[in-house]
């Protein structure tokens, strides 16, 4: 699941596992790659938007995960879904390029590698600039430039918008909070807020990653909001704890739903993301949905 | 190792403990003036002192999170300890700790089985019960298996209780494996080990189990001391050594199994601890069981500061930490024996 990928991404840089070692294959101009693999969620989403039917041949399982997909039932039952990266079903699908993402582990790339299959690693997805260089990226890889450009002129334009309606704003402090971890400087998350025209509480208290400040440094840094996800459990995680309950934004009912796949989301719906994310903190300046509607 | 210094030793760990205890309270990743504490602490326990001093965040602090929380460490690393030299002076080996009776796998196992079936979501204190039920489950089942040959032999103890943590341990990775991902969390905070969350509900349950089974263990204190001799003179010393023998293994599982239930793994004090004030008090129990209660919690009560203080921006897991001192500290205890 991606809220968990994204959760122990901190600790996984942290104890410099981070492949940076293995690069992306770098495609021949020449042909279109025909059989697109994706095992990787962010690249299913970006996929089925770019892609014409038939040149995408497989998906993770995510992709029909309601609560961690934006595209479920986008994506026709034909395609293969990937339970876990497997090598072999991957191999027998005979892909001519393989998308992986920034924290698929080195040793699987090797594998591929060894394999004869060529692969694209999506990269530096932690900020919404960096999604958008990602699917630009990945547009050219896959050889549909335009149906990218397309697809990221609209992301511009949601965000454009809602700069414009946020000029001026006040930005309330918004904490995100999960299982005890905080989302702090350099994370998609972190900047999802700040395009929602919010303050991210994370980065205030100095957290950088996905990290956990502990419960007494959040109560103290008392913020105006709190942002948890739609996953069971997570608005009792705040009002049955012992100190987080007494939190003013808890107490007074501050707390902001949105939904899981939309707070994870590291694709052209991370646009959508900030602007439900902007309805739900500055409900008199931002409508429900984006002009044109969502992605 | 005088006289002098075995009578010494209990006050000087006490007031450690409560200058451990005071500092504790006021240091955090939020500081609280010192000053101010004391205040609201003798305040609320009905002195006419001026509590004003804290300020409502302070004193929400202060009463819902952090003073449960070190009251808990302080239980915690005194059960683990007197867990272990108990089970040190009945295994008459030093390594000897809870983990050998299954009580840590087990209460791993039940931890995962309640996160794994949602409940610790869902019920107020599901995980630290299940955890406890585990590790009373994995205990019972180490004795039953070890006695079904008529006679429970230490060693047939101590192999019986590696086979069942082992299964214990397996139960664990599948169920992890087969756990929603957003839970697994969760489970992962419990098994590293550490205070984070607990409140009063978690320092009464933890005190009504350890007090108790401390109190009984010390009561036990003499028979103790003649079962270390080996059961052979224990017996021609008049001793029903397998009764005996269950009975302390019973307390010590018992008590064992609440610490981990609501602090997770914290491993190492139960051999720091009395490793450490062997050399102090002497080997008997009725000296070495309170002053290595003491001692572990001075021990977890600083390790559990550190868990919260020693990063600016998060909390590190408080059984590697006790993990990070207590390996080093057992490897050279172990080599300065074999230098002897």
């Amino acid at each position: 699941m991606r809220l968990a990928a994204a959760l122990w991404r901190a600790a996984i840089l942290g104890a410099g596992l981070a492949a940076a070692v293995a690069s992306s294959a770098q495609p021949t101009a020449a042909a279109k790659p025909q059989r697109v693999a994706s095992i990787n969620l962010s690249a299913d989403e970006v996929l089925s938007a770019i892609l014409p039917p038939g040149r995408l041949v497989s998906v993770t399982r995510w992709a029909d995960d309601k609560g961690t997909s934006n595209v479920v039932g986008r994506i026709p039952p034909s395609v293969h879904r990937f339970v876990k990266a497997d090598l072999e079903q991957l191999v027998a699908l005979r892909p001519d390029l393989v998308v992986v993402s920034e924290y698929t582990d080195a040793d699987f790339l090797k594998q591929l590698e060894r394999s004869g299959l060529r692969f694209h690693r999506m990269q530096g997805i932690s900020s919404i600039e960096g999604v958008r260089a990602a699917i630009l990226d990945l547009g050219r890889v896959v050889g549909e430039d335009d149906s990218a450009r397309r697809l990221v002129a609209r992301f511009d334009a949601t965000l454009a918008e809602l700069r414009r309606r946020l000029a001026g704003a006040k930005p309330p402090r918004v904490l995100y909070w999960s299982s005890n971890m905080t989302a702090g400087a350099d994370t998609a998350i972190g900047s999802l807020i700040e395009a929602a025209g919010g303050a991210n509480v994370g980065r205030e208290m100095g957290v950088s990653g996905i990290a956990p400040p502990g419960a007494e440094r959040a109560f103290v840094a008392d913020p105006d909001a709190v942002l948890v996800g739609t996953w069971p459990q997570a608005r009792e995680a705040l009002t049955e704890h012992p100190l987080l309950q007494k939190m003013r934004a808890v107490r007074e009912g501050r707390m902001v739903v949105l939904p899981t796949e939309r707070i994870v989301a590291l694709s052209q719906f991370t646009a959508d993301a900030a602007w439900e994310l902007a309805h739900l903190l500055h409900p008199d300046r931002v409508p429900a949905s984006p002009p044109g509607g969502s992605q | 190792m005088t006289e002098a210094r075995r009578r010494l030793a209990l006050p000087v760990l006490g007031v450690t403990l409560l200058a451990a205890l005071l500092m504790a309270t006021s240091v955090g990743s939020v500081s609280l003036p010192f000053r101010g504490v004391a205040g609201a602490l003798l305040a609320r326990a009905g002195l006419p002192v001026d509590a004003a001093a804290l300020g409502p965040t302070g004193e929400a602090i202060l009463f819902s999170v952090r003073l449960p929380r070190v009251l808990l460490a302080a239980l915690v690393g005194g059960g683990l300890a007197v867990v272990g030299a108990t089970l040190q002076a009945v295994f008459r080996n030093p390594l000897a700790d809870a983990g050998l009776l299954g009580v840590g796998s087990g209460a791993a196992f039940g931890a995962v089985l309640a996160v794994n079936a949602g409940l610790a979501s869902s019920v107020f204190f599901a995980l630290p019960f299940a955890a406890f039920a585990g590790a009373m489950i994995a205990v019972l089942a180490v004795y039953i298996i070890a006695g079904a040959s008529g006679r429970a032999s230490l060693s047939g103890l101590l192999l019986t209780g590696i086979a069942v943590s082992a299964l214990a341990g397996a139960g664990t990775s599948v169920l992890l494996v087969a756990t929603e991902e957003f839970r697994v969390k969760a489970v992962l905070f419990w098994l590293a080990g550490g205070l984070e969350g607990r409140g009063w509900t978690h320092v009464q349950a933890g005190a009504a189990f350890v007090l108790t089974g401390v109190a009984l263990l010390v009561l036990l204190g003499r028979p103790l001391d003649v079962l270390s001799l080996g059961e052979e003179e224990a017996a021609s010393l008049g001793l029903r050594v397998r009764a005996t023998r269950l009975l302390l293994l019973g307390l010590a599982s018992l008590v064992g199994g609440a610490c981990t239930a609501v602090a997770g793994a914290v491993p190492f004090v139960g051999l720091m601890a009395p490793h450490a004030l062997r050399p102090v008090v002497g080997p008997l129990g009725r000296r070495l069981l309170p002053a290595a209660f003491l001692g572990g919690a001075i021990l977890v009560v600083l390790a559990d500061l550190g868990a919260r203080t020693l990063s600016e921006s998060f909390e590190l897991p408080l059984g590697a930490l006790t993990a990070f001192v207590g390996a080093p500290y057992f490897l050279l205890a172990l080599r300065a024996n074999e230098g002897r």
